[in-house]
């Protein structure tokens, strides 16, 4: 099997980090 | 009917409640497919990528087809909540399309062994975003809000006419992305465990998407009270 981890963490870390901006940045303006 | 105050909070308090438990969900769906969901045999861990990539991409889908239709509901009735939805589904559309256009070449490069290929399912996924930040930039450039509506559900609704053709370029052009293997007319071909995490990946997105736009929807109707307050 092909050591292909880390474009899978880089692909799950990315997501969160777009979700979470995106949460934070809804939650920022929606005071 | 008209936009109200107290309304456009009650949304973005609800909103917030869904996208808490949607961000939960989206915690549970990476533990069941890190921990609980087999690799594939040829791709290795890369192939993980396939319980974000594709229901990102359908949440995408969903957001601008709503947007479509908003705007299209906004022409024939002229009423601004359907502009305000239309604007918040399309924002969240956006970020599920970033998502897509990040994880996609993230995927490409182990399975295909290129970043980025300019084959028409990937093509088509970028002119859809970049209708979508034109969208934006008009609704940027247009000081009516009226008029700025107007504009903008003429644009969503033509911009919805790509949705239907980025889904049929794998059936219709020669394509590297590979075809649905879930959602087709025989049975899927994914072990027990793939399809369970795969399917509970489009339940997440699903939650996510109603979160984030009932709270995008009362931030634009609360934005929208104040402009007409303002005039």
């Amino acid at each position: 099997m092909p050591d292909t981890g880390s474009y899978m963490i880089a692909a799950y870390i990315v997501t969160a980090v777009v979700v979470l901006g995106y949460v934070g940045s809804l939650w920022r303006r929606g005071k | 009917m008209t936009l109200e105050a107290a309304s456009a909070g009650q949304q973005i308090s609800r909103g917030r409640i869904v996208t808490l438990i949607g961000v939960v969900a989206l915690v549970v769906l990476y533990v069941m497919a890190l921990q609980f969901t087999p690799p594939e045999r040829f791709q290795g861990l890369a192939q993980k990528i396939f319980y974000i990539h594709p229901p990102a991409a359908y949440a995408m889908q969903m957001a601008f087809i709503f947007t479509g239709i908003a705007s299209l509901l906004y022409l024939l009735l002229h009423d601004a909540r359907f502009d305000v939805f239309a604007e918040a589904s399309a924002e969240v559309g956006m970020m599920f399309g970033l998502i897509v256009v990040i994880t996609g070449p993230i995927w490409g490069r182990p399975a295909w062994g290129t970043w980025w290929e300019w084959e028409p399912r990937l093509t088509f996924t970028v002119m859809e975003i970049d209708l979508f930040g034109g969208y934006f930039a008009l609704r940027g450039a247009v000081r009516d809000p009226a008029e700025r509506a107007k504009f903008a559900a003429v644009m969503g609704l033509m911009a919805l006419v790509l949705v239907p053709f980025n889904h049929l370029t794998v059936y219709l052009f020669a394509s590297q992305h590979p075809q649905p293997v879930v959602i087709k007319t025989s049975k899927p071909e994914l072990p027990f465990e793939m399809l369970r995490t795969f399917l509970t990946g489009f339940v997440v997105f699903t939650i996510l998407y109603l979160g984030l736009v009932m709270q995008r929807y009362g931030i634009g109707a609360r934005a929208a009270i104040q402009e007409a307050a303002d005039a």
